[in-house]
């Protein structure tokens, strides 16, 4: 996998992140100088997050020696760096990947995520102003779309009417969510300072990110995860109250265990068959965005999404399988049947990705394709085995609680946020 | 030899003299009991072994009778590991190890000095009662507070009666003798030491209630717990201090107050009438129209109106359907609002708002079980404060129509006795997957999810029994099968969890009289002082708000946490004390509705309109 080592020197944002480590491990195989922006966080130094996530990423030792880890927060102002860090940093860096960003919807951290996503990459780019940096990899999100239904093409939507954002609610005209809105302003916020600053900008534009297809590994649990997640969590707790505990309280809810070990557990998904979601695993992801920034022209907007929604009916087929279940059913409506505790904890899990899980929007794939197709860059099915492949790994690593072998901290490298989209 | 562990684990007593009273059911330590003196208590012997290992106490013949009374019977293990997480037996253990040990190399203890004082004093209140025995006098000698130095008295006596009070002081200034008064032995903040004679209530425990008038009279040994025991039986209610604080000792300092306080008042609405001995050894009630005029406030350092000799405390009545219930709340001034509008519109008896750390404290029975409750229900319930409310059924109503999103006392019962699992790790993940726009707690309040709660909870006895020391399982697992241990009327009544405050830390607490119609300046006072406390590096928290006299007024209480054993802190503590000394009086005269409970010291008689409205 190592390539030649190069002289060029990328910097890349949000390292410590799930995109933003798999990226450093992917720069420096390829024998490119790396220097990574990152934090300290959880009583870790930064340089210290970004040895475990490197370990955790197999990276060799005679790598690493490529990677130099600088502690910035781009929520102040140039990143906080000191000016001769500046300076240097100025010198050396070629290209930035930037995958910094909050990926929290809630409303309540509105604040927060604008100062991230789109003052982080204000300050970014006044760090980068006036350095030999020719090219910006923006990795924003295919959801910047918002609220558009049907085609949704691979160019900059408009920006009218989002103001600033800054100032501004949410516009929930336009967009689901904080992160949405703030996606979409920062694409628009980086096309403006790289025409004017002379600098190539390639936005990425995923959709919903899983672990690697063949192996199942991630580093964050989110999004697919979360409400999966749930139901392996019921599947615990309900065989043991009829194993350890008589079963009173899963007879309750209807809950029961058969002699093959199959648990009964009636939950009723909501909303089942709209159009379903867009899951890309992470090692398409890499792979998509290593073609698309080999093309020679710096410029322009892809989509890296799975040409297939996935409906919610597979996912919960594949759960009822996975987890040796019955009982999990999806529904087509249902919004008004009264609903059952275990079935409200549930409808919390998905509520924030209900706009992903009936999916009206249709991403053009024409740009993207064009660059992945001549490559044989081709999203994988989410199929049986890659789910199950997943889920084995996350069960494995008690959906993130035992990721790191060598630590009994319960960390994520992303936090337990509904994000990422 | 007494190890430095065993040293380090005595000098954690924090004086909270819970060991005095029998607040679990355990009976109270027999010797402590029979002698009555501080030192022959737990606390006590806490100190005695601390002040051995460092040799600053000689082996008495005092000293040589506490070690020998103690028969290991580990009452002092149960009482002081349920608010403090200590296991005293070991100390207890130690001590009489060093006791005996020292005896069978042949030494002979000290005797206490001959002293003509002492023998008069002994005819005053009988032999048994006055001591100059140097290992008794030290423990009257110190305190937590850390900047409190130790100053040893000459005698500690404990009158039985009003008479013998009286013909003591009248000794003590006809001799130039400076005496300080104790409710109950102990001390807290350093204020109640002296080089002469300490008087120690503790004997005096009379309660006589007088149903028709609906007052209790107290006698000044008398705690609150003990009151409220006696008011309880008779189907009354006292408003109530900290549990093992004394009646009289308590609302002649700083007058009465608890969350109870929103319908009970503070300071003068408290008692009735109180009977006191001047410095000069002359009896008058308050009742008595040419007694001084101390329900009156003066903004500035007042001594006490004399020695309370009783007390004739307000009663209250209960009705059959009261219960608790937690209203809880993610931002501070939405709590501040809510419950002034309660206590305005009268819904409610005891009524206040709490924070994270204080409820968390009070419901864990372990101090790692608090902390990791305290991010369950800040983080990851978005709980940060709830409003804590007693109410009959009607005032019950009101609320749940008003926010539907409450703990009422069956699911408060659940939590507590499910408390390991409400804190586990999967269960919080769990939790914390579901990030949104509402707090968690708005869904898991929700009566569907009650049966989901419960299996997760398994809320039983053993289930909150499984967080302590396997050999305290059982214990606990027989405690929490009393239905008052998890009823949350009983429990603030009693207040037997308030101690549990100092457990991880010695809590030194400012109280502040506040308007209670201004959230924004309450936090802005909270925020000053943990700015004050940050800036010293110590460990602070807002600790609860009450509602008083229709909302109007309320009190706050934040809370700074020392280690008191570590100079470094008394330091931080002194350093910290000139920014808030000064902060706090300003705002106590500039601010209308401000007053730190500092300034109404020795003033707790005073009308609170005195105070709270000029
Ligand atoms: N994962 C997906 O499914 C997905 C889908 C579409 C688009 N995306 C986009 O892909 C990018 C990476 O996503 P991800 O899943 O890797 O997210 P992630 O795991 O949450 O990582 C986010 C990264 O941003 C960093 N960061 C946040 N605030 C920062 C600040 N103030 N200063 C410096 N660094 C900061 C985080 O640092 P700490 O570790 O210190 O918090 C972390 O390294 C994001 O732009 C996201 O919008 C992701
Ligand atoms: S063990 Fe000793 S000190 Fe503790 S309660 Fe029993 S007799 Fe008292």
């Amino acid at each position: 996998m190592m390539g030649r080592e190069s002289k060029e020197t990328t910097l890349i944002t949000g390292g410590t992140g799930f995109l933003g480590s798999h990226l450093v491990a992917r720069f420096l195989a390829e024998g490119r100088r790396v220097v990574a922006l990152a934090r300290n966080r959880e009583g870790m130094s930064a340089a210290q997050r970004m040895v475990r996530l490197l370990d955790w990423l197999k990276v060799p030792q005679n790598l690493r020696r490529r990677l130099e880890i600088l502690e910035a927060d781009l929520e102040v102002p140039r990143g906080g760096l000191d000016p001769d860090t500046i300076m240097d940093l100025q010198n050396k860096v070629d290209e930035c990947v930037h995958c910094a960003s909050d990926t929290s919807f809630a409303v309540g951290k509105r604040e927060q995520v604008q100062r991230v996503n789109v003052q982080g990459l204000e300050n970014l780019l006044d760090l980068l102003a006036g350095s030999r940096c020719r090219r910006l990899h923006l990795i924003s999100t295919a959801y910047v779309a918002g609220k558009q239904v049907g085609k949704c093409s691979e160019d900059l939507p408009p920006e009218d009417g989002i103001g600033d954002v800054f100032k501004d609610a949410l516009d929930t005209t336009r967009f689901h969510n904080v992160y949405e809105q703030s996606k979409h302003r920062a694409e628009h916020v980086a096309m403006q300072r790289c025409a004017v600053i002379g600098m190539g900008l390639t936005i990425y534009r995923p959709s919903i990110v899983y672990g690697d297809s063949r192996t199942g590994r991630t580093l964050a649990f989110n999004a697919l995860y979360h409400p999966v997640r749930a139901v392996h969590y019921f599947r615990k707790l309900y065989t043991e109250d009829i194993l350890r505990h008589g079963g009173r309280k899963a007879g309750a809810l209807g809950i029961h265990l058969d002699a093959d070990g199959t648990l009964h557990l009636p939950i009723r998904v909501l909303g089942g068959d709209g159009c379903g979601v867009n899951l890309i695993p992470v090692d398409f992801f890499l792979r998509a965005f290593q073609a698309i920034r080999d093309t020679a022209d710096p410029n322009g907007v892809y989509h890296i999404v799975n040409p297939r929604n996935t409906f919610i009916s597979e996912i919960v087929t594949f759960t009822n399988r996975f987890f040796q279940l019955t009982g999990l059913r999806s529904l087509p409506g249902g919004e008004d049947l009264p609903r059952n505790g275990l079935e409200l904890l549930f409808d919390r899990h998905v509520q924030a990705y209900g706009a992903y899980m009936r999916d009206a929007r249709v991403f053009d794939r024409t740009r993207a394709e064009a660059v992945l197709n001549p490559v044989g860059v081709v999203c994988p099915a989410f199929t049986y085995k890659v789910f199950a492949a997943c889920m084995r790994f996350a069960v494995d690593v008690d959906w993130g609680r035992r990721l790191w072998s060598d630590t009994t901290t319960p960390v994520t490298a992303s936090k337990q946020k509904t994000s990422s989209c | 030899m007494i190890s430095e562990d065993i040293r380090h684990q005595a000098a954690q007593c924090r004086h909270y003299a819970m060991c005095k009273i029998d607040y679990l059911g355990t009976g109270l330590c027999a010797s402590g009991a029979e002698h009555q003196y501080v030192s022959h208590f737990p606390q006590g012997r806490m100190d005695l072994c601390d002040a051995l290992a460092r040799n600053v106490v000689p082996i008495t013949e005092g000293l040589v009778e506490i070690a020998e009374t103690c028969n290991l019977c580990g009452i002092c293990d149960r009482q002081c590991h349920f608010i403090t997480g200590m296991r005293p037996v070991e100390v207890m253990k130690a001590l009489k190890k060093h006791v005996r040990e020292w005896l069978e190399q042949g030494n002979v203890p000290v005797a206490p000095p001959a002293d003509a004082d002492l023998e008069r004093l002994r005819e005053i209140v009988g032999g048994q009662w006055a001591t100059n025995d140097p290992a008794i006098l030290m423990t009257y000698a110190n305190d937590p507070f850390p900047l409190a130095g130790p100053r040893m008295p000459r005698f500690v006596v404990l009158p039985g009666n009003r008479d013998e009070i009286a013909a003591v002081v009248r000794y003590a200034n006809d001799h130039g003798i400076a005496y300080a008064v104790r409710g109950n032995g102990g001390s807290v903040f350093g204020f109640v030491f002296t080089d002469g004679l300490v008087l120690d209530m503790h004997r005096m425990k009379g309660i006589t209630i007088d149903a028709e008038n609906w007052t209790a009279l107290v006698e000044p040994g008398v705690t609150s717990f003990e009151l409220q025991q006696a008011a309880v039986k008779q189907g009354f209610r006292v408003n109530t201090a900290e549990p093992a604080a004394t009646v009289c000792g308590n609302i002649v300092c700083t007058g009465l107050f608890s969350t109870w306080s929103n319908a009970y008042g503070v300071n003068a609405d408290t008692f009735v009438d109180m009977e006191f001995l001047s410095r000069d050894g002359e009896v008058f009630r308050l009742s008595d129209p040419t007694a001084p005029n101390v329900f009156c406030y003066e903004h500035q350092p007042t001594s006490s109106p004399g020695i309370c000799t009783r007390a004739f405390v307000r009663l209250h009545p209960m009705t059959d359907d009261e219960a608790g219930m937690l209203v809880p709340f993610t931002a501070f001034d939405e709590a501040v609002s809510f419950v002034q509008d309660l206590s305005r519109r009268r819904i409610g008896l005891a009524l206040g708002v709490l924070g994270g750390h204080y409820l968390s404290t009070f419901m864990a029975p372990t101090a790692s079980l608090a902390l990791q409750l305290q991010s369950t229900l800040s983080e990851t319930l978005g709980m940060r404060y709830a409003v804590f409310l007693v109410g009959d059924r009607f005032a019950r109503e009101a609320v749940r129509s008003m926010r539907p999103a409450v703990i009422d006392a069956e699911l408060f019962r659940m939590l507590l006795l499910g408390l390991p699992n409400l804190a586990e790790g999967a269960w919080q993940d769990l939790v914390s997957g579901m990030d949104g726009d509402e707090p968690a707690y708005e869904l898991l309040l929700r009566p569907e999810i009650r049966p989901v709660l419960e299996a997760i909870l398994r809320p039983a006895p053993e289930t909150l029994a499984s967080a302590v020391d396997e050999d305290l399982r059982d214990f606990y697992t027989q405690l929490y099968t009393r239905p008052e241990m998890t009823d949350m009327v009983w429990l603030n009544m009693f207040r037997i969890l308030s101690s549990r405050m100092s457990r991880h830390k010695h809590m030194f607490a400012f109280l502040v009289y506040v308007p209670m119609d201004r959230p924004a300046l309450i936090r802005s006072i909270c925020d000053r002082l943990r700015q004050i406390a940050d800036a010293q590096g110590l460990e602070n928290d807002f600790g609860f708000l009450t509602p008083l006299d229709l909302g109007k007024r309320g009190i706050l209480e934040y809370d700074y946490y020392i280690d008191h054993q570590n100079p470094d802190d008394a330091e931080r503590i002194r350093r910290a004390a000139a920014d808030f000394e000064p902060y706090l009086e300003e705002i106590s005269v500039t601010i209308k509705g401000v007053k730190w409970l500092k300034n109404i010291f020795s003033q707790g008689c005073a009308r609170k309109e005195a105070f709270l409205y000029t």
